[in-house]
């Protein structure tokens, strides 16, 4: 499906990082492998360090942290935010939304919209989508968009398929109306057929968390997780991303008449970095218009690393370039999407550290 | 048949690989080296390779006829 907007513009990005890190070969000796397999699939998929929330810190303290910075350094005006719209998948609460937590933690006005989005890997994309639907609106003039996820307490440390590479985060995206009428395109799609590649099966209202559920089974591979922690089929997952992200990419091509020569940066959302280099090649991209650092030095955060990735590798620059960028993201539900725009003149984007 | 052949031996870090070797006898075959190997055969061949398909892989030959290299 393909959506137009236009007269909309991401005016501030921040990313709000747990200050804990924590390094790969820290957890090596959870893993049923040897040393010597370990530190070959560290060096394959690139993994390093990841930035990994305490057990009391939750997703409202992220964003609430990373809010009350914006405030005070006089980036956004708590008045002037319209709506409040949250991406996770991991809230405080079943009920009520996170969304509403926060406003209510940061004393915001009553005429506000507040919505949490269940949404992981593409939420960055989603939660834009949303964004620009409410901007249609006169009465709204700015949307803040906070993709946050602390989905490390929910991941088995002797699962050495999603152990290494998951991190904790926040980011605060602030999305206005603008004069500028810059096509904003945008695709997605959903699979629900594909649901069971991503998953915490226990939990929720369909099997409650009990004493059973926390039982802890090997797979095939020789993981250890149980019913309460995420599983992530990683093949499944794999050819997944290397089949719909290059069809779509090339939808998006046709319909928008242009080519990789018309971008400067693809933006993607960063399982690892093995998966990122072997998706440029497969696009026919330079491996350097589509960066793949993130989970080797913060960790993948789900639906943050998208905004991360800005505020890493452009935030030098951005506050005074503008770029041509896709931005993308793949992954639970199945979902998966791209998103070409104008990025940049950006009044903020940095990274600050959230002390525990 | 003899580049796909290097490309096995590569991942499983030999010098070379035999169409009747049992792909367990490697010391390198992990879920890694699956990896790898899903990883190859799509960029090279474009085509999905799943870890159940993997597991029904028992010789070099298996993964020659599943991608039909003859």
């Amino acid at each position: 499906m393909r959506l137009s907007f236009k007269n909309k513009k991401i005016t501030g990005v921040l990313s709000v990082l747990p200050e804990n890190e924590v390094h790969f070969k820290d957890g090596i000796n959870e893993y049923n492998f040897t040393e010597k397999q370990s530190l070959k699939l560290a060096k394959i998929m690139g993994y390093g360090t990841r930035r990994i929330a305490s057990e009391s810190t939750t997703v409202s303290d992220l964003c609430v942290h990373g809010l009350e910075y914006l405030f005070e350094n006089n980036y956004l005006n708590k008045d002037e935010i319209d709506a409040l719209i949250l991406v996770t998948q991991s809230p405080d609460y079943f009920l009520p939304a996170t969304s509403n937590v926060i406003s209510g933690k940061l004393n915001l006005k009553e005429d506000l919209i507040c919505m949490d989005i269940n949404q992981g890997c593409a939420g960055y994309e989603v939660g834009l989508m949303q964004a620009y639907m409410l901007l249609e609106q006169p009465a709204i003039s700015k949307v803040v968009l906070l993709n946050a996820d602390v989905l490390s307490k929910k991941v088995s440390k002797r699962d050495r398929n999603s152990h290494p590479l998951i991190g904790d985060g926040a980011t605060i995206t602030v999305v206005e109306k603008s004069d500028d009428d810059e096509n904003i395109e945008l695709f997605m799609k959903s699979d629900g057929k594909g649901s069971e590649s991503l998953k915490i099966p226990a939990g929720g209202f369909k099997m409650p968390s009990t004493p059973d559920t926390a039982i802890m089974n090997e797979d095939v591979s020789g993981n250890y997780r149980s019913l309460d922690n995420l599983v992530m089929k990683g093949d499944d997952v794999f050819n997944f991303v290397m089949t719909r992200v290059p069809e779509m990419m090339n939808q998006v091509y046709n319909e928008l008449s242009i080519n990789d020569d018309n971008l400067d940066y693809y933006l993607f959302h960063q399982p690892n970095k093995f998966m990122l280099e072997k998706l440029a090649d497969k696009l026919g991209v330079d491996r350097s218009k589509m960066p793949n650092n993130i989970t080797e030095i913060y960790g993948n955060g789900s639906g943050i690393t998208v905004p991360l990735n800005i505020c890493h590798n452009l935030g030098s620059t951005i506050k005074n370039e503008s770029y041509d960028v896709c931005l993308g993201g793949f992954g639970v539900g199945l979902t998966w999407s791209l998103l070409v725009c104008k990025l940049g003149k950006l009044d903020f984007c940095e990274i600050i550290n959230y002390k525990e | 048949m003899e580049e796909f052949l290097e490309k096995i031996s590569e991942i499983l870090e030999v010098e070379s690989v035999n169409l009747s070797d049992n792909l367990e006898d490697f010391d390198e075959w992990d879920s890694l080296t699956s990896l790898s190997l899903i990883a190859m055969i799509d960029s090279d061949y474009n085509i999905s390779v799943t870890n159940d398909d993997i597991r029904e892989f028992k010789t070099i030959e298996d993964v020659c006829n599943f991608v039909k290299i003859s």
